[in-house]
């Protein structure tokens, strides 16, 4: 039982670690993208979705090559599923089994098999050498310890799952779910240069980690409108806005620390360190009084002739006031004790901001694009292109990270009349490793 | 116990970074010993072919390897022989066991160092080097062990007993573990 603990323990803080420049990858399902380096063109992925003004900018499929529908063939779960025939059973994924392989099991939630991979990212296979002594520990990692996240680190997401109403002539009255998520984790000086530094362990000392944990969400009716303003259809400016009146139905925060504190000598006792913890949690549950606030989506597109420019900000001044929420203190130290701090009170929680920026260029058969995109845990660049010949398309691109690593996207695809089949190569290094993998995605389009 | 996993949950992160490679634990038992524990006395009577004096169980706490397969211990350590009489050979030899009384067990010695002669009274320097038996694999999987330290010896004259303390000056495991540690 302890084992299991400490092992998904291990794993979570692994996952969360590294997820978070995994995401921006995890949801381009198409292979057209993905071979252009996750680029975003036209009207397709993140431009509608950050940017208002796209609702009014037509789609223009034929121009930039774009499909209708995509849809993903999910070569990776087949490979998965053959590699791994009775999972439920299958001792890799146990952490009881002897035969448990935690490195698997984080590449797989890192890396979800719906792609071929291709080229695994290998894991760093250097020697860890602990030094134990009475009042000694040092731990020097090798390489590995290049992996120790030095800045916080976590995975944070706001989206829109729900938005539905009617449109009149540009004006949109409707209604939108909103979700944000966020958890962050921030070594204290102490743990990182221990682990990061091969520091000796000091004792009569704290080791920590500084954690925030948040989940919000709500829907918001919505007001928006999206038009040209200027020119027609080959050339012309369109602009759009949303006005959002937040309704949250819940949410929980909660920020404090977990660590441990090293005897007054290190190995002298039974129990070489002491556990500490301390949280302030903050929570409105479904059922309170509903939060409220407002903000606001912009966003502006220029459309001439063969460029495409658009620049979207979303949730400007989205601050969400709970009129009705709990705190509490909670506390560890040989024992788990909380006190509530107050009751009905109000507290106040923001959406981050998020933006995007996309340029396109198309000269003939030729598509270049780029696209800057922040959601608020930092920003992620794609420079990408398309040429088609005949009914052969070959794309290449370049997309820099969360992480601030440069990846590589390659592919082709062919098209027979309405249908296509795109294949598009993605460098990773979201797993473990600071070297790349390489996933394929193959998609079926339909024009 | 509690305590003892929020070690174990640094190494499984750490061990997960490492993937195949070798996790090496290196244990300076020698900083273990309490003061006077790293001397060990002996007098060997005359016309003894062997016998050991040894000194008090000693235990050593460790992270804990958990599941993990141990695949060689190895030793490396310095010790003094302060002799102060007698002509006889003398050395080293190590007891581990996962309580205390277990290592007075025969079975319990996971090293043994081959004699040096010592003769009258000096001061003869020897290393201890090598490969700890197998038996003590296992133990390294807990979060104690016991240790105790003997000097082994022999004395051939049929009056003279050999008399001096053997010191250690330093000594030092490293554990070589090439599974995953958890």
């Amino acid at each position: 039982m302890v084992r299991t603990s400490v092992v998904g323990l291990g794993l979570v803080a692994l996952v969360l670690g590294y997820a978070a420049p995994a995401a921006g990858q995890w949801l381009v399902t198409d292979a057209r993208r993905i071979g252009m380096g996750g680029l975003t063109l036209g009207r397709s992925g993140s431009a509608v979705r950050y940017n208002p003004a796209y609702r009014a900018v037509p789609a223009q499929a034929d121009r930039r090559g774009q499909p209708k529908v995509t849809i993903p063939i999910p070569l990776g779960i087949i490979q998965f599923l053959h590699d791994h025939p009775h999972i439920s059973k299958d001792p890799m994924f146990h952490p009881d089994s002897a035969g448990f392989n935690p490195i698997l099991v984080v590449n797989t939630i890192l890396n979800l098999p719906l792609y071929l991979e291709v080229k695994q990212a290998p894991t760093p296979t250097n020697d860890v050498a602990f030094t134990i002594g009475k009042n000694q520990l040092v731990v020097n990692l090798g390489a590995a310890g290049q992996l120790v996240p030095e800045d916080q680190f976590g995975i944070s997401g706001s989206s829109r799952p729900l938005d539905f109403g009617i449109d009149i002539k540009g004006v949109r009255f409707g209604v939108m779910g909103w979700l944000h998520d966020q958890v962050q984790f921030q070594l204290g000086d102490t743990l990182l240069a221990f682990l990061h530094d091969s520091v000796p362990a000091r004792d009569s000392t704290t080791y920590n980690v500084l954690v925030h944990g948040l989940v919000e969400g709500g829907f918001a009716p919505t007001i928006s409108y999206a038009g040209r303003i200027a020119g027609d259809s080959a050339t012309g400016l369109y602009v759009g806005g949303a006005l959002h009146y937040y309704l949250g139905a819940g949410y929980a925060r909660t920020d404090g620390t977990a660590g441990f504190l090293t005897g007054d000598t290190i190995f002298g006792g039974t129990n070489p360190v002491t556990p500490l913890g301390a949280t302030f949690t903050q929570y409105s549950k479904p059922g309170n009084t509903l939060g409220h606030g407002i903000g606001g989506d912009v966003g502006v597109a220029w459309v001439s002739g063969p460029i495409e420019v658009g620049v979207g900000v979303n949730d400007i001044g989205a601050t969400i006031t709970w009129p009705d929420t709990r705190q509490d203190n909670a506390f560890y130290k040989d024992s788990s004790y909380s006190k509530p701090v107050a009751n009905h009170v109000e507290t106040t929680t923001k959406l981050p901001v998020s933006y995007i920026v996309n340029l396109a260029y198309t000269v003939g058969r030729t598509t270049l694009g780029a696209d800057v995109l922040n959601t608020g845990l930092g920003a992620t660049v794609h420079v990408g292109g398309e040429q088609r010949i005949g009914p052969w398309a070959v794309r290449g691109g370049i997309a820099r990270d969360q992480r601030k690593r440069i990846e590589f996207g390659w592919g082709g695809g062919l098209r027979f009349g309405g249908l296509g089949l795109d294949v598009g190569f993605w460098t990773h290094t979201n797993s473990l490793s600071n070297e790349r993998g390489i996933t394929m995605a193959t998609s079926l389009s339909i024009y | 116990m509690r305590a003892k996993w929020l070690w174990t949950i640094c190494l499984a992160g750490l061990a997960a970074g490492c993937g195949k490679g070798e996790a090496i634990f290196n244990v300076n038992v020698y900083s273990f010993l309490p003061p006077k524990q790293d001397s060990v006395p002996y007098v060997i009577p005359p016309s003894t072919p062997g016998i050991d004096t040894g000194s008090v169980p000693q235990r050593i706490s460790l992270p804990g390897v958990g599941s993990s397969i141990v695949d060689s211990i190895l030793i490396f350590g310095t010790l003094d022989l302060h002799n102060t009489g007698g002509t006889g050979t003398l050395g080293l030899q190590l007891f581990m066991a996962s309580d205390s009384a277990g290592t007075y067990s025969p079975s319990a010695a996971v090293l043994t160092v081959t004699s040096k002669t010592v003769t009258g009274t000096q001061v003869v320097p020897d290393t201890v080097q090598g490969k700890l038996l197998s038996n003590a694999d296992s133990l390294f999987a807990k979060t104690q062990l016991w240790v105790r330290v003997a000097a082994h010896g022999s004395n051939a004259s049929a009056v003279t007993p050999v008399t001096g303390t053997m010191v250690l000056t330093s000594l030092m495991l490293s554990v070589f573990i090439n599974d995953k540690i958890f």
